[in-house]
């Protein structure tokens, strides 16, 4: 089975700082891969575990895009495309056309695996893009993939269900960070890694622009969130039954 | 810190290792300590990511990198739990005794297996009544036949009774002799577990060596040699034991920055006050002399130099500064910090290393010993 994994080399949101102004300060952030992406390369390689082949990963990024190439090779992956574009400067659909384009380059693929949104902006507009232009159907949050010959079974997580569908391969699928937990690649992985071949292409000549006009992010904020200070003082005892009157009081426990 | 062509390479190595730790190693840290889980599961788990491989030739198992990558990595076990760096520490340092002193058929036998921590080491050279001068050993190795009969007992012996493998010392009739016992022996006991102040996950015991025998050609090295094979390994194990030490240090330090952000009194955070920021610079400024001592040691190691002097100066300086900066961790959490475990430990983890491993004073003497020569 030919799988092919898409991930973001995105900042790092753990390490993220935010100003007085609530804006997220991106200069001098790290980057590494969208941890979400981990669990999308996991469940690739689980897949090819049952289903001897090979996993393709995919980016678009700059240079440093290679470090997240190289960790998922070194999870055990079998080699990395890297389409050379900023991805500051495009949008989801731009994104998606790229990598649509060099999935079909490199293809063809019977499984095609995304984390359900990256980690920095999250819009989650990539993977249904990708099922759209590869023609292909598209199964957003998985929480398990099983493939029997061409039929893939998928439980998708939804907000209150999870549904349980089945389609033909090829398949474009988004996989939750329920799926699975995604494996630490040892020392010696990672060393082999700088073995494994990374193509480069040029995202503009392997996808020429449309004439569409590209969306861009205006501003990207912190969600604030204000919280009630209430201080008990007195002794435990005292504390403790203030406590419970102002938890009563604000419908949270019922006397 | 390394050389720029080498930088990336390294730095992705330790910064993947020190995600594992901070997911599979930190969490369990203070339960470690309280004795609530088994070091043996988290310890497995670093063996297997390549912890113990990192300095070792390739052929044997290991990744063939330089030491200091391997001294960096235990600082940040050391960060992540004490005493599972404790017992790596130990593990590698019988590794490292027998790649260098081992024969062809033992490192055949045992090396690869120890290296990619397959087989767990323990390194038994202490005894009830002598330490620091390996030369007064009680212990026997009488030659039997095609065997060596040990009798004696060691304290204080890290990862004893759960090791696979021991290196043992023992006086034979050419003097004090090395040895490598697989466990079980019949004659291979052990005392109960010691009752430690700090280093509580690792494993402590007496080894109690009662007619125990193993194989002639189970000898490391030369009849006679082996107080001199003790002393070139625990120069090795200084340089690591300097860079655990920094790693508890900097784990105290985090904390106590955090806490002083966050503590209030008199209507500000005490972060704001002259005397904690003295504390917090004083802080950092030792622990990066002690990371850069164990990093100049590693590097004069690397080159093949007699670094004997240098792994006791970094032992020394590391141990005594992190003493140092674990009580400052108490003196700015107050009354937390001589209450919760969480702070506490880190000082009575650093507590041991003054100790083991060589104490100060033995190793102030050795570095005096051999300035003097050098200046000669």
């Amino acid at each position: 089975m030919k799988i092919a994994v898409c991930v973001k080399h995105a900042i790092d949101e753990t390490e993220l700082r935010v100003d007085s102004s609530g804006m997220p300060q991106t200069s001098g952030a790290v980057s590494r891969m969208s941890t979400f992406d981990k669990n999308a390369v996991e469940e690739g390689l689980r897949l090819k575990s049952s289903h001897p082949g090979e996993v393709v990963i995919f980016t678009v990024g700059t240079g440093d895009a290679r470090k997240t190439l190289k960790e998922a090779l070194a999870m055990g992956a079998d080699r990395g495309v890297l389409i050379s574009a900023d991805p500051v400067k495009i949008d989801s659909l731009r994104t998606a056309e790229m990598l649509s384009a060099a999935i079909r380059k490199n293809g063809p693929f019977d499984v095609v695996l995304c984390a359900e949104g990256s980690s920095d902006t999250y819009s989650g507009q990539v993977p249904p893009m990708l099922g759209e232009i590869l023609d292909g159907a598209y199964i957003g949050y998985a929480k398990k993939i099983e493939i029997n010959g061409n039929l893939a079974r998928i439980e998708r997580s939804l907000e209150d269900s999870v549904e349980i569908v089945e389609a033909s391969l090829p398949l474009v699928t988004s996989v939750i960070s329920e799926i699975n937990e995604p494996r630490y690649p040892t020392l010696i992985q990672i060393m082999q890694a700088s073995k494994k071949p990374i193509e480069e292409l040029g995202g503009d000549q392997l996808a020429p622009s449309g004439s569409y006009q590209q969306a861009s992010i205006i501003s990207m904020s912190a969600q604030s969130s204000s919280r009630k200070h209430v201080l008990m003082d007195g002794s435990p005892e005292e504390a403790a039954s203030k406590l419970i009157e102002s938890l009563a009081k604000e419908g949270v426990l019922t006397k | 810190m390394f050389h720029p062509s080498k930088h990336q390479e390294y730095s992705e190595l330790l910064s993947s290792l020190g995600e594992f730790m901070e997911r599979e190693i930190i969490p369990l840290s203070p339960k470690l300590d309280r004795e609530e889980v088994s070091i043996t599961g988290p310890r497995r788990a670093l063996f297997k990511q390549g912890m113990t491989q990192i300095p070792f030739p390739s052929e044997y198992g290991g990744l063939g990198l330089p030491f200091s990558v391997y001294a960096m990595a235990v600082e940040l076990l050391g960060t992540a739990d004490a005493s599972i760096a404790l017992s790596v520490e130990i593990h590698n340092a019988v590794a490292e005794g027998l790649l260098k002193f081992g024969s062809e058929n033992q490192k055949e036998s045992h090396l690869e297996d120890v290296i990619t921590g397959r087989k767990l080491a323990s390194f038994a050279l202490t005894e009830p009544a002598s330490g620091s001068d390996a030369g007064t050993m009680a212990t026997t190795a009488e030659k039997k036949g095609g065997e060596f009969v040990i009798n004696g007992s060691k304290m204080f012996i890290t990862n004893a009774g759960e090791a696979d493998v021991y290196l043992v010392f023992a006086r034979s009739k050419k003097g004090p002799s090395c040895f490598l016992l697989d466990a079980p022996n019949k004659g291979l006991k052990f005392g109960e577990g010691l009752d430690k102040l700090g280093m509580r996950g690792s494993k402590t015991h007496e080894v109690i060596l009662s007619d125990c025998r193993i194989p002639e050609e189970n000898i490391v090295g030369e009849e006679g040699k082996g107080a001199d094979y003790a002393k070139e390994i625990l120069h090795g194990a200084r340089v690591v034991v300097a860079a655990l030490n920094v790693g508890i240090s900097q784990l105290a330090y985090s904390k106590s920055v955090a806490y002083a952000k966050q503590r209030r009194a008199f209507g500000k955070s005490i972060s704001e006050f002259q005397l904690i920021k003295e504390k917090i610079a004083d802080m950092k400024t030792d622990i990066n002399a002690g990371r850069l001592f164990y990093l100049y040691a590693s590097r004069v190691k690397e080159m093949g130099e007699d670094f004997s002097s240098e792994a006791s100066q970094a032992k020394i300086f590391a141990t005594e500064m992190s003493l140092k900066v674990c009580d400052e961790a108490i003196q700015i959490h107050g009354g937390y910090g001589y209450t919760a475990d969480d702070v506490h430990r880190h000082w009575r983890d650093a507590r041991l290393l003054t100790i083991g491993e060589g104490t100060s004073e033995v190793l102030r003497m050795l570095v005096a010993r051999r300035e003097m020569a050098r200046s000669q």
